[in-house]
């Protein structure tokens, strides 16, 4: 037993290590430059959809992003992601309405709250392997919706959702668009930061490993369901982030913010820019968020749109459009280089 | 509370004829098919929509609606399920997943979004020591009852049966004696899809249909199979009825309890015995 | 009749075997021994076409079996006795053997026949849920079941792991009336077998070779075997 926890200990703290280098000596030039980038496609995006949408892409994308930690680094499919955006949303709307005034602390609680849930939850469901892990997280979305809509109805409004009054708080103006856009952006920000470092640590190539092979990794002597538990709940954290700035994004919750379906959404977008990429999960997020907001205008049928775009991802695209591109370039890159040497014929 | 038991049966068997099919997908290949959920659907949907517009009467529009559901459990198989094997078990989920949204949709276009009644087609009752069921729901769970022993006899008797057992316990090994378990897989395939067809038809007059009325049906037949063992079929039928009448007995005590009880009995199996690769 | 030629194969990617050849000839038995990891299974499984080797090819009778599925392998005449003995225990033993008669096309009497032949007491167990079987009763039903149809060439792995020594005697005799009768690729870390059993004796190490036996004199020699180790 001591092992095990020495063993723990061993390797969080080498990831606090590496992600402290990381922090601190290489690459710090070019992850401000990657942030910039980043910050700057957002801001591009301003003028097309206006403050509020683009704050919107943003909140999607952080919410994409914690999924592909799980289903893009470590392999596990979740079809129940949304609970714990729910749950990040819900203690948003609750904390302001009971306990404070402060929207600070009610996204401190939102954070909170999330990560609980997902504790728990992944206590359960981490130790499934296959396709029945993602079954079993839809089916504790699924509970969690229910109890939304109608055993905790009279607090949570159940239908009709949950309107939130308390915006504003010295500084801090949530009734503001642009002090919206901008506070999601730099936690858009702060968030790509955290995992860009986590998945480039020792901790990033033991979740791989997992995805790869995790009866390998456990004859190496990992215990594989603390770590997949540990990437599980870090997961429902941010996610729960990303339910809180929902919900005072638009100053209101209703059960749609963990509605059980929706969850093929965030599938989708990650498949779609390509899974296991930050990059590809930000790409597919406000690729996804753009079809959502026009294709509606022109067609009615956004479920058999969806089902056969997934579809076709499965079976044609299963990297995604960042897989694409990087398909793409690396054929190019070959091509320039074999043009060079004239070797590469036999391919 | 005799009605409550007696409700609780007949959830419980329109659960076994669902499950089967789940059960042996998940229990051979590990493949979970989401796309069970319409094929289920669409069984109650088709029962209606013949009786409706062809004015047949029930029994028809039941055989219509497990002959053309198993021809749909057909295709899904045979274009979406079986273009997967060998790959990431993640792609058959979303590709079957895929099948449902697409599914759903097509349901949605073709018969609308509202939900839709269908009266008991017997109508009558049976009074049995004092107490009056109508005679429909003790059909359904008779009718359960005899799939269940159709079934142990074609597993137990029949060559097909037998190696469709053999790969419950080791698939690979079927393979390694030479035997292509597709073949036999498809076959289990169809047969689930039809059961669960079935179960549409006979859940129709009883619950409200809707295009979604699959996916909670889809999670509680997932609780009922881990409850009962993956692949294990006297387990499926033991879990549904037990599952079935959780559900009913929990719902007169605690109403809003008995849409999660099962949930909840499955994180406790989960919990004492999870599915390991 | 057996050859391997040079095959690489891997889980993702994690490389296990490193260009492994090997030869057998007609009625031999090869054994090929080696640490846990060491790829011995992976080897096993990628002759019977469970796996596919990213390079190099497999030779049977002559012809070209790379890649071919498991399936098509087992009317050539190649049978997998697998590790941990999985029967199919919800079948009776009976059961077990008649599938694999139904798949040869041989008339079950003349499969429990040759099952009875190397292990007459399973006469008592015929109707019995091949799961209730004992560890060594599993693993010789599977041997048993391998013995039905034209059996060519047999790949065993491990069959004496974790099996009392009297058990362990008794699937040695089996394997010693099969020898000449077929050729068979053993996986075995038991070493007192091996050297009286094995016709070659191949050493696997971290998914190479690292060495082959085939003096009689050398295989008969444990301490040398364990040296190869």
């Amino acid at each position: 037993m001591g092992n095990v926890v020495k063993e723990r200990g061993l390797v969080l703290e080498k990831t606090f290590v590496a992600v402290g280098k990381q922090l601190t000596q290489a690459g710090v030039g070019q992850k401000v430059l990657e942030l910039i980038l980043i910050g700057v496609v957002f801001l591009i995006l301003v003028p097309f959809l206006g403050a509020h949408r683009a704050t919107d892409f943003a909140i999607f994308c952080i919410i994409v992003l914690s999924f592909d930690l799980l289903y893009g680094y470590m392999g596990r499919l979740s079809f129940g992601h949304l609970l714990y955006v729910g749950v990040g949303a819900y203690t948003v709307g609750l904390a302001l309405r009971y306990l404070t005034t402060n929207p600070l602390l009610a996204i401190v609680l939102g954070i909170v709250a999330a990560c609980l849930a997902g504790m728990a939850v992944g206590a359960i469901t981490v130790r499934i392997a296959g396709a029945a892990f993602a079954l079993a997280n839809l089916a504790f979305n699924r509970v969690g919706w229910f109890l939304v809509m109608s055993p905790l109805k009279d607090i949570t409004g159940g239908e009709n959702g949950l309107s939130i009054r308390n915006l504003s708080f010295w500084y801090v103006n949530f009734r503001n668009p642009t002090f919206r856009f901008w506070f999601v952006l730099a936690s858009l920000l702060l968030v790509f930061l955290l995992l860009r470092v986590f998945t480039s640590s020792s901790y990033g190539v033991l979740l791989r490993s997992i995805k790869e092979d995790e009866k390998r990794v456990r004859f190496l002597g990992y215990n594989t369901q603390f770590y997949k538990w540990v990437t599980f709940v870090l997961a429902a954290t941010v996610a729960g982030f990303g339910g809180a700035l929902t919900a005072l994004n638009y100053g209101y919750v209703n059960p749609n913010t963990l509605d059980v379906h929706a969850n093929a959404g965030i599938v989708f977008a990650c498949l779609l820019g390509g899974s296991g990429r930050l990059y590809g999960a930000l790409l597919g997020g406000i690729i996804y968020m753009l079809i959502t907001n026009l294709l509606p205008v022109y067609f009615q049928r956004w479920e058999f749109f969806l089902g056969v775009a997934l579809l076709l991802i499965v079976f044609r695209f299963r990297g995604g459009i960042w897989g694409g591109l990087e398909a793409l370039y690396s054929g190019l890159a070959a091509r320039a280089k074999s043009g060079s040497s004239k070797e590469g014929m036999s391919r | 509370m005799i009605y409550a038991i007696m409700y609780g049966l007949t959830v419980g068997a329109v659960l076994y004829l669902i499950s089967v099919g789940f059960s042996l997908t998940f229990g051979t290949m590990r493949v979970i098919n989401f796309a069970h959920t319409i094929t289920y659907t669409l069984g109650a949907y088709l029962l209606i929509a013949s009786i409706r517009s062809l004015g047949v009467p029930f029994f028809w529009g039941g055989a219509v609606g497990v002959v053309v559901a198993a021809l749909a459990g057909y295709c899904i198989e045979r274009f979406v399920i079986r273009r997967l094997y060998g790959e990431s078990l993640d792609y058959t989920f979303i590709a079957t997943y895929a099948v449902f949204l697409i599914g759903v949709d097509i349901v949605k276009w073709l018969w609308g979004v509202f939900p839709k009644p269908v009266s008991d087609p017997l109508g009558k009752t049976v009074d049995i020591l004092g107490f009056v069921f109508p005679t429909y729901r003790l059909l359904v769970i008779l009718l359960a009852i005899v799939v269940f022993f159709g079934l142990e006899l074609f597993m137990r008797k029949t060559m097909v049966g037998k190696i469709i057992v053999a790969a419950l316990d080791n698939r690979e090994g079927v393979r390694c004696l030479g035997i292509g378990v597709e073949k036999y897989f498809s076959l289990a395939f169809v047969l689930g899809s039809a059961l669960a067809a079935l179960g549409g038809v006979l859940y129709a007059p009883i619950t409200a249909v809707h295009p979604y009325m699959g996916s909670h049906i889809l999670l509680l037949c997932f609780a009922v199979v881990l409850t009962g063992g993956l692949g294990n079929l006297r387990g499926t039928f033991l879990a549904s009825f037990a599952l079935g009448m959780l559900i009913s007995i929990t719902g007169r005590y605690w109403p809003a309890g008995s849409e999660i009880v099962a949930f909840i009995a499955m994180a406790a199996v989960l919990l004492a015995r999870p599915i390991e690769a | 009749m057996l050859q391997v030629a040079g095959i690489d194969v891997a889980y993702g990617h994690a490389k296990v075997l490193h260009d492994v050849s090997l030869d057998l000839e007609e009625g031999k038995m090869l054994f090929v021994v080696g640490r846990n990891g060491a790829g011995k299974t992976t080897l096993l499984r990628t002759i019977m076409g469970l796996l596919r080797p990213l390079k190099g090819s497999i030779y049977f009778d002559g012809g070209d079996i790379t890649g071919l599925p498991p399936e098509q392998l087992y009317h050539r005449g190649i049978r997998y006795v697998t590790q941990d003995k999985k029967v199919f225990g919800s079948l009776t033993v009976r059961e077990n053997i008649e599938i694999a008669a139904y798949s040869s096309g041989e008339p079950l009497s003349q499969a429990l026949d040759k099952v009875l032949e190397i292990y007459p007491k399973m006469k008592d167990f015929l109707n019995l849920k091949a799961g209730q079987l004992s560890g060594g009763q599993r693993q010789i039903l599977l041997i048993g079941q391998a013995m039905v149809g034209n059996p060519r060439l047999l790949l065993v792995d491990e069959p004496t792991q974790g099996l009392a020594a009297i058990v362990i005697n008794e699937i040695a005799r089996i394997l010693k009336h099969l020898k000449g009768r077929l050729s068979a690729v053993v996986v075995e870390q038991n070493l007192p077998l091996v050297s009286q059993l094995a016709d070659r004796v191949v050493a696997l190490k971290e998914g190479k070779v690292t060495q082959v036996l085939d003096d009689a004199s050398e295989i008969c020699n444990t301490s040398l075997l364990e040296k190869a180790l």
